[in-house]
């Protein structure tokens, strides 16, 4: 397979930029970058869900036609993506065969027929539980297996995997690799994808680092290192933290929030940390690392399985979200459109509806003063200079800066204590970007307790004076003010589970 | 994925800006009260001696009346994103409740209407309980709940109960107290404007139009949503039994399965509203223009002697046109 100029620009944002990349058969390849570094829209490129604005892809010397899944799939090219797409309540060889040709008899299918090729192939992959059985029965591990043997089914000679090891324990993982090693053996070629850079570098014959939408690297395997791998993804030498005074914030007297030992199934492992008034606290990792399901424990989404939360060093029960605001705690969500917006309503709406008590004519009657709403979002929407024509305006036709502008000014109000930022510059521009960090701080001089959840490492090295970072639910290491760097935030987030520390472990599961 | 989607909006809005789009938004925005308008223009020209007379009039507005009284509290359950198919059922079983407490019981008067009142807010709080707490569909649920009421009414009454309610009661209906106007028009104007001023001003409401545009985001902001749907469903069951009462007030009898019929009337009017200044969304206001349509329309059929069969064709005809009105409204809304 052989990539060249690809290009795509999303909405101005340039997500490639002249990809070039050879795949040969037989061939493991890896595919490393951080977040938004272009990983998956190059994926969805070369699966033709996504049509690039520029450039060629040829199969085996023929070039594929762009935008189309199925000349994809024709092509032999197979995509097995983390949330795996079989359907739970078919059965494993259901699932395989599913859009591929069957064998039929009197315009049924003959499953027995048909099944063949799958048998072979779940044999070749190592299946060992009957193929009968349903998809919503079999573990993680052995949905893999069948992905696989349904990529096989379809002689499939490319197969791209991504994150296949995040939620497979260490012996399903070797029997990956050593599957995936011999298909590569059969002269199958497989593009990996993963965060895993231990793995990457000791499965991957050739390996590929993108950054911003660029190829910044490409290495045989030996020629690069794990700190090679990471300064190639974070892109300079990134010499230590500084690039503006921290706020030297003083650490004692009572957390204004805590986490201690929190945990919810695989997602959170006993996540302990403080917050204290005047800094601003971030929460670092990767994508799945945990840090968005600790804020969903702590705002009431989602039921503790062990730990407690405290603010101003009490304990902190929420029931709800909405017992949650009512305490204090606040969070800006990550899918802005999903869950923060009220897309229908107007700005100066957005900015009043979670302090329509407050706004009341007359305390006591249920009338809400529509000057003073009125007056409250004018002075917030200048306060944060969200560019709009004014509260009236639908909040739907501004730019994803003032839409997230809104979003923060909606919690500049007497009752917010904690207030959670996930993704706070998500779809944000640069200008509006510095904006609101300008804004989350002014926030934490004023006493409020200020979580920011950031995968953009630039981001958590310029913002903020304490950086958590949590690996596969585990906190692997705390960085205070000058420590705070973004190759440092990196190596934390990228610490495998067995170099893990034992005191965050122990720390996490303590009484 | 976000960066796609504004991507298409983007690409929306580059597409906007042609006439025939401002036009559609106009049409959207404006189209009903045009339509209602012209709807009389065109009757009070065809018809000049039947039409346009105070007395034909208050007789649309008679007859609006109690469609407007249902189809409002139906407009609460829509604006907080749910649905009440029950609200028909509901104004028959209460028509023949509270006859059967006055003739039956030999209840006063104003015990048979608050006691039935009550009886239809709590089958509404019911209906609320059976979204809300266990998370039924709110069109299951409610057609559920509404065809157990029917068998019940059955089983209570299958026969009109006619004899033994007061003549206080029917002049309820048939009544003028203020200036000649018939007392259902006073009641609908009444519960109309306290409708509109809880949904628009006071903080219950915004919290309700809130639920209604994006319920994540409202739990998010400390609103108590299943608490709000629950009052939308009680306020349906609660405008639901006064029509009902008012219903057999006019009719002079219980009769089952009266005010069935009120439900397709009342959807038909919810959604001809959505789609009247507001572009998709529904609002007091609007309920009443659609409310209205159907009246004048209505009206203006029996006056040129249409037969009765054409009516059905006409609402049904309202009701696919109305709904398709309103998701219209909502995608230019959406990509504006």
């Amino acid at each position: 397979m052989r990539i060249r100029g690809i290009e795509k620009q999303f909405a101005g944002e340039i997500a490639l930029r002249d990809v070039n990349l050879d795949v040969v058969r037989g061939e493991i390849h890896g595919l490393v970058g951080a977040n938004g570094a272009g990983k998956s829209t190059l994926i969805r490129c070369l699966a033709g869900v996504t049509v690039p604005d520029r450039g060629t892809i040829t199969i085996d010397g023929a070039e594929l036609r762009p935008g189309s899944p199925r000349a994809s799939e024709a092509a032999g090219l197979a995509f097995i993506h983390q949330e795996l797409n079989l359907i739970p309540h078919f059965s494993a060889l259901e699932n395989m065969l599913l859009g591929a040709p069957k064998a039929t008899r009197l315009f049924l299918i003959d499953w027995k027929a048909s099944g063949v090729a799958a048998r072979a192939a779940a044999e070749r992959v190592g299946i060992r539980f009957p193929l009968e059985t349903r998809v919503s029965e079999l573990s993680v591990a052995e949905r893999w297996l069948v992905m696989i043997s349904k990529a096989l089914v379809r002689r499939a000679n490319l197969i791209a995997m991504d994150e296949p090891t995040a939620s497979l324990s260490a012996a399903e993982s070797e029997q990956l690799f050593r599957i995936v090693r011999d298909l590569a053996g059969d002269g199958v070629a497989i593009l990996y994808v993963s965060h895993r850079l231990d793995e990457v570098l000791d499965l991957c014959d050739r390996i590929t680092v993108l950054r911003d939408g660029t190829v910044v690297a490409r290495e045989v395997r030996g020629r690069l290192d794990k700190k090679g791998l990471v300064q190639a993804i974070i892109g300079h030498d990134v010499g230590p933290g500084g690039q503006r005074a921290r706020r030297a914030v003083p650490r004692d007297g009572t957390p204004v929030f805590a986490a201690r030992g929190v945990a919810r199934g695989d997602a959170v492992k006993g996540v302990s940390f403080e917050v204290y008034p005047g800094e601003v606290f971030a929460l670092g990792g990767l994508v799945g690392s945990g840090r968005t399901e600790v804020a969903r424990l702590a705002i009431g989404m989602d039921r503790l399985e062990a730990g407690h939360f405290e603010m101003d060093g009490k304990r902190l029960a929420v029931s709800d979200e909405a017992d949650a605001v009512k305490q204090g705690l606040a969070l800006v969500p990550e899918e802005r459109r999903a869950q923060g917006m009220l897309l229908d309503q107007s700005v100066g709406f957005n900015i009043n509806v979670a302090s329509l008590l407050q706004l009341r004519a007359l305390p006591g009657l249920p009338f809400v003063s529509a000057g003073k709403a009125r007056g409250r979002a004018e002075r917030l929407m200048k306060e944060l200079s969200v560019k709009a024509p004014g509260p009236a305006a639908k909040i739907s036709a501004l730019s994803g800066g003032n839409q997230q502008k809104t979003m923060i000014a909606r919690w500049l109000r007497p009752g917010t204590k904690v207030l959670i930022l996930d993704e706070p510059s998500r779809g944000v521009d640069v200008g509006a970007r510095e904006e609101i960090h300008e804004a989350i701080r002014e926030l934490a001089r004023n006493g409020v307790g200020i979580i920011v959840i950031s995968s953009d490492v630039e981001e958590l090295a310029i913002l903020a004076d304490r950086v958590v970072v949590l690996r596969e639910g585990h906190v692997t290491g705390e960085l205070v003010g000058e420590e705070i760097s973004e190759a440092r935030i990196i190596e934390l987030s990228y610490m495998h589970g067995s170099e893990l520390a034992e005191p965050a472990e122990g720390k996490g599961k303590g009484p | 994925m976000t960066t796609l989607a504004e991507g298409q909006k983007a690409a929306a809005v580059r597409r906007s800006g042609s006439g025939k789009r401002a036009a559609l938004v106009f049409v959207s925005r404006y189209g009903t009260i045009i339509g209602l308008l012209a709807m009389i223009v065109f009757f009070s020209i065809a018809a000049p001696d039947t039409f346009p007379t105070r007395a034909n009039f208050l007789n649309i507005l008679s007859q609006a009346s109690l469609t407007a009284i249902i189809a409002a509290g139906l407009t609460y359950t829509l604006v907080v994103g749910e649905f009440d198919l029950s609200v028909g059922f509901v104004a028959s079983f209460i028509g023949l409740i509270v006859c059967g407490l006055m003739a039956n019981q030999g209840f006063p008067i104003p015990v048979a209407i608050i006691a039935s009142l009550a009886l239809g807010t709590v089958i509404g709080c019911i209906n609320g309980l059976l979204v809300t707490k266990v998370g039924i569909n709110a069109v299951i649920a409610t057609l559920g709940v509404g065809t157990i009421l029917s068998g019940i009414g059955f089983s209570y009454s299958a026969f009109p109960i006619a004899v033994g309610i007061p003549r206080d009661f029917t002049m309820i209906s048939i009544g003028r107290v203020l200036f000649g106007i018939p007392n259902p028009v006073i009641i609908m104007f009444a519960v109309l404007a306290i409708l509109w001023v809880i949904l628009n001003k006071t903080d219950l409401g915004q919290k309700m139009q809130a639920v209604g545009s994006n319920i994540e985001a409202s739990r998010l902001s400390g609103i108590r949503v299943d608490r709000i749907k629950l009052f939308a469903f009680m306020t349906a069951g609660f405008c639901a039994a006064l029509t009902g009462i008012l219903l057999s007030s006019l009719l002079g009898s219980g009769t089952l399965g009266a005010g069935d019929g009120y439900l397709l009337n009342a959807f038909a009017a919810v959604f001809l509203g959505s789609a009247t200044l507001r572009e998709g969304q529904f609002h007091i206001f609007g309920t009443l223009i659609g409310v209205l349509i159907l009246a004048v329309g209505f009206n203006g059929l029996s006056i040129f002697g249409a037969p009765t069969h054409f009516q059905p064709i006409f609402k049904g005809g309202i009701l696919v046109f109305a709904v398709g009105l309103s998701a219209l409204a909502r995608r230019y809304a959406a990509s504006a």
